[in-house]
């Protein structure tokens, strides 16, 4: 008897998904997958925001092809098995199109699930290298690589600052070691020597041992490859103990807590970040927008997550098709003119440029454009 | 003098601060492991809560608008003390003396879940990202030509340097002269006899306790001035370089404790000087393993009886 009333039951929730189905497939369905919950859904916010604004603004001028865009969210809470997980619903789900995922960590291993099912997927926020390595053709990215911000670090060192002595620090870890080596690379290309390169233990609170060999070795530039705790910590005992010297370091570090941490040690301290996309007067009314409805458009990866439904929208309606493999084709000719710049792919799936400016931060957490 | 013996001696001081407070915590280690022979694991998040009380009480001073800072760590200091005192007694109340008939395996297995309890504790009521202070104190004694060869101790080494020393004596003169010091060392050596003799041992395993987070609030007051940052996560590391002093120096010798911190923080302050600051903890804790291959019981351990 309990039997058969499960079984009615299974019967009647298939069918109601059914006829779900069967109403919403006038829509195209993208999935914003990112963390709602967890420790990093700020981050998460800030990508979900940008995809819905474009979402609705898309469907007010009319649409893709005569249809509407539907967002759905999915919480992967920057959990790679939580990410898996999630990616497999998505493609049970019958979806095409992804905005997501937002950490390096949980991006990999969804991207490898999409390109198996043919689902196309655009990562506004994932910096890691790897992930457009594997040779897909199904994964995207609008926003810039770790491996491009080493560069425009050491050619600002090579150019601008010209010091005589650098020290290249990192903390050990994917992300800061590979900033940190893209640095020391293009400064000895640039006929400047490197006098250290060393690795720091994340977590660390004492660095004094370290500090005093950098005086030791009379360095006047310092190159830092990870996250604010460790420099800002570095950049204190430094004031500390009396060492002269100019630091600089990746966007991992350019944030208020710095100041917080480092006081007046962090006045003056460079950092590379990706542009502010809405102080750009062409982005003024998408600006307006966003503060129409009380959001804010400055996080870093709103404007890149805009651009990635923008630009899925764009090639289903230069395609005139819904088919994910030639919207990804398409994609992948195209150049497209968006909030984030023109966006054009190369065959990797990665923007062909995106661009890291050079600030100067100050002891009040602010930052202005280094000259 | 050269330059080189400069960086040494250099290398060496900020190797003694960090030394100290590895000491001030490994009391805590080694008293309670000496007496009732357990490793108290959540003595590293009693070190975190120190900083945190600290930091809560000096903010809080300052606005009352106390602005002498020897004033305001002198009473912050007192705060953290007592809090982080009353939390050593209530740990050893709670987690460990229902427990203390029973196989020490249970009492170590209580010692972590409390110490995961604190830490999500402090975690769910401060959160989770680093909290900072400002400098309080600033400067620094410079030894030898400012523009060459120097040797550099700000004031903030000076003061962990000599309130890590001011509490050792004290630890030493009551352990030796007072009543109570005589009933502790009267515990670990025999703590069934002890109590035949009329000394409630209840007491003097809650007082070594108390004793144990008093020194490491006094180190969470200065590592938090020093370092002027404090996350939920900082008792884990500091709790397993002083339990790793604690065993270098012998674990259940007090004078052990202090020499073992000192070595341990002079090694990887010379490590990261001459050789690399990513290989620090790797030396340190190969000598770790080469100390306890020559000298199991520690560098001033007494050799442990076989009892039949």
């Amino acid at each position: 008897m309990k039997s058969m009333v499960k079984k009615t039951l299974i019967g009647m929730g298939v069918s109601a998904a059914l006829m779900a189905a069967a109403t919403a497939q006038a829509d195209i369905k993208i999935a914003m997958a990112g963390p709602v919950s967890g420790p990093v859904a700020q981050y998460g916010d800030m990508q979900f925001i940008g995809a819905e604004m474009a979402i609705e603004q898309i469907n007010k001028a009319g649409g893709v092809n005569g249809e509407k865009l539907v967002g759905i969210k999915y919480d992967d809470a920057c959990d790679p098995k939580q990410a898996v997980a999630v990616a497999n619903k998505i493609v049970n789900d019958g979806i095409k199109f992804v905005v997501g995922h937002l950490c390096s960590s949980s991006t990999q291993p969804a991207s490898d699930i999409y390109e198996d099912e043919g689902v196309v997927m655009i990562t506004a926020a994932s910096t890691n290298p790897d992930i457009t390595l594997q040779g897909y053709k199904m994964i995207f990215r609008t926003i810039g690589l770790d491996s491009l911000q080493g560069p425009v670090a050491g050619r600002y060192i090579a150019e601008k600052a010209k010091p005589k002595r650098i020290a290249v620090i990192h903390d050990k870890q994917q992300y800061g070691e590979g900033i940190a080596t893209a640095v020391k690379k293009t400064v000895e290309d640039a006929g400047l020597k490197v006098v250290m390169f060393e690795g720091v233990t994340a977590g660390d609170k004492d660095f004094s041992a370290l500090v005093a060999k950098l005086k030791r070795n009379d360095v006047d530039f310092v190159y830092y490859g990870g996250y604010h705790p460790e420099l800002g910590l570095i950049l204190r005992q430094s004031k500390e103990l009396g060492l002269n010297a100019k630091f600089m370091g990746p966007e991992g570090v350019g944030n208020k807590d710095i100041s917080a941490i480092a006081g007046e040690a962090s006045e003056g301290l460079l950092v590379t970040l990706p542009p502010s996309f809405e102080l750009d007067p062409k982005n003024q009314k998408l600006v307006k927008a966003f503060e129409m409805k009380n959001q804010d458009p400055s996080g870093p990866f709103v404007m890149p997550a805009y651009a990635a439904v923008q630009v899925m929208a764009d090639s289903m309606k230069a395609s005139g098709s819904t088919d994910a493999e030639e919207v990804a084709e398409h994609m992948r000719k195209t150049s497209f003119t968006t909030p984030i710049g023109d966006v054009k792919f190369d065959e990797k799936g990665d923007l062909t440029s995106f661009n890291f400016v050079v600030y100067n931060w100050h002891a009040d957490g602010t930052k202005s454009a280094a000259k | 003098m050269s330059e080189s013996i400069f960086y040494f001696l250099q290398q060496v001081t900020n190797g003694l601060t960090i030394g100290s407070t590895y000491a001030l915590i490994a009391i805590g280690y080694t008293m309670v492991y000496g007496i009732i022979g357990m490793i108290n694991f959540a003595h590293g998040e009693v070190y975190m809560m120190g900083t945190y009380v600290a930091f809560i009480a000096l903010a809080g001073l300052s606005m009352l608008g106390i602005d002498n800072p020897l004033l305001l760590i002198g009473l912050a200091l007192m705060v953290s003390i007592m809090v982080a005192s009353a939390y050593g007694f209530t740990i050893e109340r709670v987690a460990y003396r229902p427990l203390r008939s029973s196989k020490r395996l249970i009492a170590l297995i209580s010692a972590i879940g409390m110490s995961i309890f604190l830490q999500n504790y402090i975690r769910l009521a401060q959160g989770s990202r680093d909290i900072a202070m400002p400098s309080l104190i600033q400067g620094g004694f410079l030894m030898g030509d400012p523009n060459g060869s120097h040797i550099m101790i700000s004031y903030m080494q000076i003061i962990i340097m000599i309130s890590t020393v001011i509490c050792m004596v004290g630890l030493t003169l009551f352990i030796t002269r007072s009543r109570m010091g005589r009933a502790c060392r009267a515990c670990s050596q025999d703590i069934g006899m002890t109590n035949l003799l009329g000394i409630n041992s209840n007491n003097v395993i809650a007082v070594t306790f108390v004793i144990g987070a008093a020194l490491a609030a006094v180190a969470g007051m200065l590592l938090g001035l020093y370092y002027g940052v404090v996350n939920p996560y900082i008792g884990f590391m500091a709790g397993l370089k002083a339990f790793t002093a604690a065993v270098l120096g012998g674990i259940g010798s007090i004078p052990g404790a202090m020499l073992g911190g000192l070595i341990l923080g002079v090694t990887e302050s010379l490590t990261a000087g001459y050789l690399t600051a990513e290989y620090k903890d790797v030396v340190a804790f190969s000598l770790l393993v080469l100390i306890l291959l020559f000298m199991p019981s520690g560098i001033l351990g007494k050799p442990e009886v076989e009892k039949i």
